[in-house]
């Protein structure tokens, strides 16, 4: 019996008992959906994941914070100047894993646009040029700070979008460059004004109309930045706090470094501690913070998420495959005599088993069919009910996997009603009544 | 070579502890051609015998050849093979799929020795016309009298082109002008040459064959032309 015979008859018996068999598709039906909505939505929550954590900069960022020496070092701590632009120089010089050192000093001070329009107190500052590839910049005007501006110490200025925002309101960002922003009443140029960051959620939430005030933003202390060069912001408003600070030895509020290849992540770090060991002369009075454990965390809830709702639907997938051995039973037993009729006029037993175990995977891939169709729905009841969360990706991966599991679960399924009926006795069969 | 020739050939059927003996040493041949009637009466061992004969049981001892091959330790695939190419059953209830129309149930053996779909009805459809169903061949079971499903039956047992013919009390269910009417396709059909055997519990049915055995616990008791 050649195959197409045996899955139009397994079609007939589907269509003439309708009920029954939609009845035992669906565990299938509700497995299917449940499988690929689950997929597509940790698949979202993937996405987005992923996404923040590149905004925020990924993996191969490095802070080196500063510690309180130990108490066997009390004695020498003195010895380490701390963290100063010589770590800074002395990282990018010498350690050839590393491929961006963002030093960075700040002050906080009123902003305020020419003539002291809208003043307002904002953190400023001073940068490297490092710090667009560290701080994972991206430009909507203008240019960032050059090597040339921090040589100079030029009165150039770049700005987030918040602050650009607030100082020139209804400006496009293109329009506000070149004008004069007063720090600290002195007159700066902006030379440039960063894209406005936000997450997916937030973007969404922003388009929906919504006040977004109230929400957590990740990256407000990226659109609040005002950004000037290292050496402008030492002399112009550093230098004067301690006299005896120079460009040399002013104590850098950060220093974050890149990591040039992540496949060499821990060589790296050995070459910055090596590094600072040599320049902080021994005194073990500094620590490196990765961002690897605040990412595997990340990554391990989304696994958890990906985990139970693949159980639950592979649980349904079970019960529905139950459902249907149920129901093939059922009818087999109804059918002794067809089968009889079958044997007697010729047909194997592997016939038979064939007929079957066609039969019960045909129901399942109908109801995998009719599951694929309902999780397209739930998709969109998932995006209407929380329209702001990370948007379910539908994958096709997620579609033929759970395709898959529904056909398996009918082959499974069926196997047994297929043994049992391929057993049945001719005899005994065209007799039943 | 006789088409089918058996020898001491017995059965034992075990229904518990007890063992029945359905058939004790059965010595018979049949040549190509003939019409032969098996008589008995319930509990004779007939059904035993034309089970054995049909190919949908095999033998406990003896030997039983079937159209030349040695079918007496025969697997269930070999079985099958002989009752799809070489043996045509009719039965006492039709045996008919009710949810299949005329041409599928005529054209059912045929599915399983794996002919093509064309010309599965085609054959199918000369054979319904044969036996005079060429204008209801897309009617179920269900719409059609005693008589008609009878045909189809027969029409089905054709299909193949079978050499032995098998009927198992074919007219058991049927009044009896209607059985008369089947009895007469069977004589007609042993007349184009094909061999038929009727297996009966009544000797005026056993009487329109050309050779009667008849059987009592499980033996040839008798045999005569009559």
């Amino acid at each position: 019996m050649n195959i197409f015979i045996a899955i139009s008859i397994g079609l007939r018996e589907i269509s003439a008992h309708k009920f029954r068999a939609a009845l035992s598709m669906l565990g299938i039906v509700l497995g299917v959906s449940s499988l690929i909505a689950t997929m597509a939505l940790t698949r979202g929550i993937e996405d987005g994941t992923r996404k923040f954590m590149q905004q925020m900069g990924g993996l191969e960022f490095v802070s080196i914070v500063p510690k309180e020496p130990s108490n066997s070092d009390f004695d020498f701590a003195n010895l380490s100047p701390g963290q100063t632009l010589l770590d800074a120089d002395a990282i990018r010089r010498s350690a050839n894993f590393i491929s961006h050192v963002s030093p960075e000093i700040s002050f906080s001070t009123a902003i305020a646009t020419e003539g002291g329009g809208n003043p307002e107190r904002r953190m400023v500052r001073g940068i490297h040029p490092d710090h667009f590839v560290v701080g994972m910049h991206q430009l909507a005007a203008g240019r960032f700070l050059t090597p040339l501006d921090v040589e100079r110490g030029t009165r150039c200025a770049v700005v987030g979008e918040t602050v650009a925002r607030y100082l020139w309101p209804n400006t496009p960002p293109e329009q506000a460059i070149g004008k004069t922003i007063l720090i600290d009443s002195m007159p700066f140029k902006l030379v440039g004004v960063l894209t406005l960051y936000e997450m997916e959620s937030n973007a969404r939430f922003r388009k929906s109309g919504k006040s977004i005030s109230s929400r957590w933003d990740p990256f407000r202390k990226k659109n609040e930045s005002v950004l000037i060069p290292f050496t402008t912001m030492f002399y112009e408003f550093r230098s004067g706090a301690f006299p005896l600070d120079s460009l040399q030895t002013i104590k850098l509020d950060t220093l974050t470094v890149r990591v040039a290849d992540l496949d060499f992540f821990q060589p790296a770090l050995e070459q910055v501690r090596a590094i600072l060991n040599i320049t902080h002369r021994g005194v073990d009075d500094f620590d490196l913070e990765t961002r690897q454990d605040w990412f595997d965390r990340m990554e391990s809830s989304v696994r958890a998420a990906r985990l139970s709702g693949g159980l639950i639907s592979a649980i349904s997938l079970v019960v529905g495959g139950i459902g249907i051995m149920n129901i093939m039973l059922a009818s087999i037993s109804e059918r002794v005599r067809e089968i009889g009729i079958r044997l007697a006029v010729g047909a194997r037993q592997r016939d038979i088993f064939w007929q079957i175990l066609i039969e019960s995977i045909l129901v399942s891939l109908l109801g995998g069919f009719v599951g694929i169709a309902a999780s397209l729905g739930l998709i969109e009841i998932l995006k209407a009910i929380s329209p702001t969360e990370n948007v379910p990706v539908l994958t096709f991966d997620a579609i033929f996997l759970a395709l898959g599991f529904a056909v398996f679960a009918g082959l499974f399924s069926g196997l047994y009603p297929a043994a049992k009926a391929s057993g049945i006795d001719p005899i005994t069969a065209l007799r039943y009544e | 070579m006789s088409l089918i020739h058996l020898e001491g050939l017995s059965k034992v059927y075990r229904v518990g502890d007890q063992e029945i003996q359905a058939l004790r040493g059965i010595d018979l041949r049949i040549e190509e051609g003939e019409f032969i009637s098996i008589i008995g009466s319930s509990g004779s061992g007939k059904s035993t015998l034309m089970h054995l004969l049909g190919c949908l049981d095999t033998p406990t001892s003896g030997r039983m050849e079937i159209c030349g091959k040695d079918l007496a330790k025969a697997t269930g695939d070999e079985l099958a093979r002989v009752r799809n190419r070489e043996i045509g059953f009719v039965f006492q209830a039709f045996n008919l799929l009710p949810k299949l129309d005329v041409v599928s149930n005529i054209a059912l053996p045929l599915i399983y020795a794996g002919v093509s779909n064309s010309q599965r009805l085609a054959r199918a459809k000369q054979v319904a016309a044969d036996v005079g169903l060429g204008d209801r061949l897309s009617n179920r079971p269900s719409q059609l009298s005693g008589g008609q499903c009878q045909r189809v039956a027969i029409a089905r047992a054709l299909v193949n082109n079978p050499r032995i013919l098998f009927a198992d009390e074919p007219t058991g269910n049927l009044d009896s002008a209607t059985g008369r009417m089947i009895l007469e396709m069977f004589e007609s059909l042993h007349a184009s040459g094909k061999t038929v055997v009727l297996v009966t519990h009544d000797p005026v049915v056993a009487a329109h064959s050309k050779r009667v055995i008849e059987i009592r616990d499980g033996e040839i008791t008798r045999e005569y032309t009559p």
